[in-house]
This record gives C-alpha cells, sequence and structure tokens, in this order.
C-alpha cells in the first residue's frame, strides 16, 4: 500500500516536470503578483507608518510568503479529476488495490515536492522584490503551513468528489480558486477586511492556507493564538475528514464511467 | 469596401452561428460567464477592501480607481470577445485546421475569430460596464457629450492597443513558433498593471509600462482625461494609438501569413 502511493506521488512529481515550461511562466507571474502588491501597498501606505497593527515592512513580509505559499501548495488534483472523470480514464483509478482518494492525496504531495524544487530558484527573487526577514516563529509557522496543506488537500478531494455527481467540475474548481485565494488573505491581510467581510474570512478555513501562517511568521499572533489557531486546524482537519469520509461512501456508489 | 461589408455580414453570421452553439449548453454558459464576472470582480474586491482602510491611492479615490478599473475591463471585453477564437490558433495550426480555413473564400483572420464565441468574456464586459456606469456616475464627473464621445473613443482604443499585442503574438503560431506561454503572460501583465495609476508603480516601471508594452494606453492615460488629472495635452489623442498600433499587427498577422507553411496533416 505504502509502495503503490509513493509510486503515485512519483508519478505526481514527473507530472509537475513535465510541464517545465509552464512552471517558468507561473514563476514569472508570481514575481509580477508579489512586485505589483508591493508597490500597491507602498502607494498606500505612503507616509504612514503602521495600519491595522501592521508596519509596511511587516506587510510586504507577509504578502511575499502567503503568496509564495499559495503557488506553491495550489492543488491540481482538481483538474486531473475534473479530465479523468470527464474522459472515463477514472475508471482505471478506481480500479487499482489503492483507495481512490489516498491516489489522488499521494499524487498531490508529490506534484506538491516537485513544485518545491522547481520554485527553489525563485525563491531569492521573490524574497528580493518582496523583501523579507527572518523570523524567530520558524517552528509554529512550519507547523501550521504544514496544517494549512493538508487542510487544503481535504477541500481539494472534496471538489474532486463533486465531479461523480456534476461530471463537470472545470468551473467549480476555477471558483474554487478564486474564493479560497482571496479568502486565504493572499493580496491582503485579513486584518484589514472591513466587518461582515472580515467575520466571514475569520469563520471561513481559507485563511489558515495563507494568512494564519504568514501571520506567525511576521510575528502578528501571539504565543496564546498561535495555540489557539493550531488547535482550531487540526479540529477543521477532523470535520473535513468525516465529511470527506462520509461523500466518499455516497460518490464511490454511483460512479458513471464516461466512453465504456 | 466591398469586400471589407462582406467579411463583415459573414462574420456576424459566423458569430451566431457560434452563438446558437455555445446556446446548446446552456448551463455551462451561464456558469461560464459568471467565473468571468467573479474573476474579475475579486480583482476589484481587492482594491476595495484596501480603500476602505486607506482613502487614497497615489492621489486616486476609490470611484476614480474603480472607473479606471471599469474602463480597462471593459477595452478588455471588448478585446477578447471577438478575437477570444485566437487563443486556440496554435491548435488550430497544429492540427491541419488552418489549411482547410484557407481554402475558403474569406479573410482568414475573420473565419478564426467567428470560431467561437466568448463566454467568460462576456462576464467581463458585465462588471465592466456595471463599473464604468456607476463609477462615471460617483467619480464627480461633469460629463459633457464631448467628454462622453472621448470615453467612448479611449475604451475602444485601448481594447485596440491590448489587440494589437494579442493578434501579432498570436500570428507567431503560423509559423509554428510556439508563443502560447508568452502571449498569457502578456495578457496578464495588461490585465494586472493596467487597472491601477500609473504613478503607484513610478520610475523605470511606469515608463516600461508606458513606452515598451503601453498597458497604460488602455485605460491610464485615458482616464486622467475623463478625471480631469490629465498632465500632457497629448493624452487627448491616446485613442488613436490603438487604431496606429492594431494596423500595424494586422500588418504582422498579414506577414506571417504569406510565409504560412501547413503541417502538412
Amino acid at each position: 500500500m505504502i509502495r503503490s502511493l509513493r509510486g503515485m506521488a512519483r508519478i505526481g512529481l514527473r507530472f509537475q516536470f513535465a510541464y517545465r515550461s509552464e512552471v517558468v511562466l507561473t514563476s514569472l507571474t508570481l514575481i509580477a503578483q508579489v512586485f505589483l502588491l508591493r508597490m500597491v501597498w507602498t502607494a498606500v501606505y505612503g507616509e504612514r507608518r503602521q495600519a491595522a497593527d501592521l508596519t509596511l515592512e511587516q506587510l510586504l513580509a507577509y504578502l511575499t510568503l502567503a503568496n509564495l505559499q499559495t503557488f506553491a501548495t495550489m492543488p491540481v488534483i482538481t483538474r486531473l479529476a475534473h479530465f479523468r472523470i470527464r474522459t472515463g480514464t477514472v475508471f482505471f483509478d478506481l480500479a487499482r488495490p489503492v483507495g481512490y482518494l489516498p491516489q489522488m492525496a499521494a499524487f498531490q504531495a508529490g506534484h506538491t515536492a516537485g513544485a518545491l524544487l522547481l520554485l527553489s530558484p525563485v525563491v531569492p527573487v521573490v524574497l528580493l522584490v518582496g523583501s523579507i526577514t527572518s523570523t524567530s516563529h520558524a517552528l509554529p509557522y512550519a507547523v501550521a503551513l504544514a496544517l494549512g496543506y493538508v487542510i487544503g488537500l481535504l477541500m481539494a478531494l472534496l471538489i474532486c468528489l463533486i465531479g461523480f455527481w456534476t461530471m463537470e467540475t472545470g468551473a467549480i474548481s476555477l471558483l474554487y480558486r478564486l474564493v479560497s485565494q482571496f479568502f486565504a488573505g493572499t493580496m491582503v491581510p485579513l486584518s484589514f477586511f472591513p466587518g461582515a467581510l472580515g467575520v466571514l474570512a475569520d469563520a471561513l478555513p481559507f485563511k489558515y492556507l495563507g494568512y494564519v501562517p504568514a501571520a506567525i511568521y511576521v510575528g502578528r499572533l501571539s504565543s496564546a493564538e498561535i495555540a489557539r489557531a493550531l488547535l482550531v486546524e487540526l479540529a477543521w482537519i477532523a470535520a473535513l475528514w468525516a465529511l470527506l469520509w462520509a461523500l466518499w461512501r455516497l460518490a464511490h456508489r454511483r460512479v458513471v464511467i464516461n466512453g465504456g | 469596401m466591398a469586400e471589407l461589408t462582406r467579411a463583415l455580414r459573414l462574420y456576424w453570421r459566423l458569430q451566431r452561428a457560434a452563438m446558437r452553439g455555445a446556446m446548446q449548453y446552456r448551463l455551462n454558459t451561464v456558469i461560464g460567464i459568471l467565473t468571468g464576472a467573479v474573476y474579475q470582480g475579486s480583482g476589484f474586491a481587492f482594491i476595495w477592501v484596501i480603500m476602505h482602510t486607506f482613502p487614497s491611492m497615489a492621489g486616486w479615490s476609490l470611484p476614480q480607481i474603480a472607473f479606471l478599473y471599469g474602463m480597462r475591463l471593459t477595452a478588455h471585453a471588448l478585446c477578447m470577445l471577438p478575437l477570444s477564437s485566437l487563443i486556440g490558433i496554435d491548435w488550430l495550426v497544429r492540427e491541419g485546421e488552418f489549411d482547410r480555413i484557407l481554402l475558403r473564400p474569406l479573410n482568414p483572420l475573420v473565419q478564426v475569430m467567428a470560431k467561437r464565441m466568448g463566454v467568460g468574456q462576456l462576464g467581463d464586459l458585465l462588471v465592466g460596464v456595471v463599473l464604468l456606469a456607476v463609477a462615471g456616475g460617483a467619480a464627480g464627473i461633469a460629463w459633457t457629450p464631448g467628454l462622453l464621445a472621448f470615453c467612448a473613443a479611449a475604451v475602444v482604443g485601448g481594447a485596440l492597443v491590448e489587440a494589437a499585442f494579442f493578434l501579432a503574438l498570436s500570428s507567431t503560431a503560423l509559423r509554428m513558433l510556439d508563443t502560447f506561454a508568452l502571449r498569457v503572460f502578456v495578457d496578464d501583465v495588461f490585465s494586472r498593471f493596467g487597472s491601477y495609476p500609473m504613478s503607484v508603480f513610478g520610475g523605470v516601471t511606469q515608463w516600461v509600462l508606458t513606452f515598451v508594452l503601453p498597458v497604460a494606453f488602455v485605460a491610464y492615460v485615458p482616464a486622467t482625461v475623463v478625471l480631469g488629472k490629465a498632465v500632457v495635452p497629448l493624452a487627448y489623442a491616446s485613442p488613436l494609438l490603438g487604431v496606429a498600433l492594431f494596423a500595424v499587427a494586422y500588418r504582422i498577422w498579414a506577414g506571417q501569413l504569406r510565409h504560412y507553411q501547413s503541417v502538412g496533416a
């Protein structure tokens, strides 16, 4: 079981490397994005030292980090499942002796590992463009990010499963990407979200993909807040896991294979 | 001239057929339009959230930036609505489909343009026009018929600037040069940077975005005229740049077309 999952992860990694030119391009887009954010935020801060408890330096470090994070952890399996359900090749995934969801999870993990490898030459450029300093909260940052990654993975798997009902997840996964990135706070830290929008963003799990780890990194959260955030992350993982399990029991009974 | 009217008439007919085709998948069309609208809306939500805390960005208020955003987006939609089929030109060439196009007695570009209807771009247009209308009222602009006409010309001119770069880059596909990635990137730069006052970027970036890749002329320069912020009188002539650039781009397309070599499929 472990060996076959490792095989799946290897395919995920190769898949990432097969689209190198796409990665180069998206890296350029990432650099452009961080540069744009830096310019816009520097312009609005102007003479101000601080806004919403963040100095400009903290904010820029935060944004750089949040964008690197979401870029590296972007789910690919929603796209893969969409394609394989539509063409009927999902049959081969289901026929394998390893569960469908573990396969997808392993594939995504391998793909993310590939993204991290390919990203490594870009990171210095992004850090330079975005300006970032070292942190004294490296460990809690890493833990929060890892848990956030699991949350993101579980949500991506949920989107994959929706395809078993709707057959068509192209638009849903694009919508998911837009909504999750917005509420993850990749362009604006959550502390800037006004009123009801702020309450909503705080309640949704997307903030653990971007805002929470990055805010820990720049020292925006106290130890008590960090501990609480990690606990809530674990609770989200448990809840999403249960939901995924329940949905899977329904989904695999209604599989329709296209194209026979 | 007769040739042009004939091409336009046929384009309209083919486009209507494409529209009927898109409406066969009604739900997909609705979701496509919605996704386009949400995509552009989320870009504006970013500006809205920032300006909730900071009342001004490089001297521009929220309604002013909304107007700029609406102008850029409407221009983008006007550019991509007819040209969206060009996105797949690499595929048309590679699969030999382009050979068939050359055999038919109608301008090849018009034929490619009429292949599909840009469903997502309808969403862009929707958000763009709504933003323009709302911000046009809220930004305290003293509208005159002349200014309104300038605004309309500027949006068309902006669409032509973007279309020129898109067409010129797409035409390299006729020589089997893969510029798909580059096209996506250029489109991204137009969308990402075009919606902000150029003074936000300053220095080299502003210069590059004005004179090398003239993103500034899609919406920023004409918007300064409409909002009474224009610094040079030449800004009034900005819509003409689009016409000139597009004419050059069409020459490039025609030149590449002469060197077209079939894949032999």
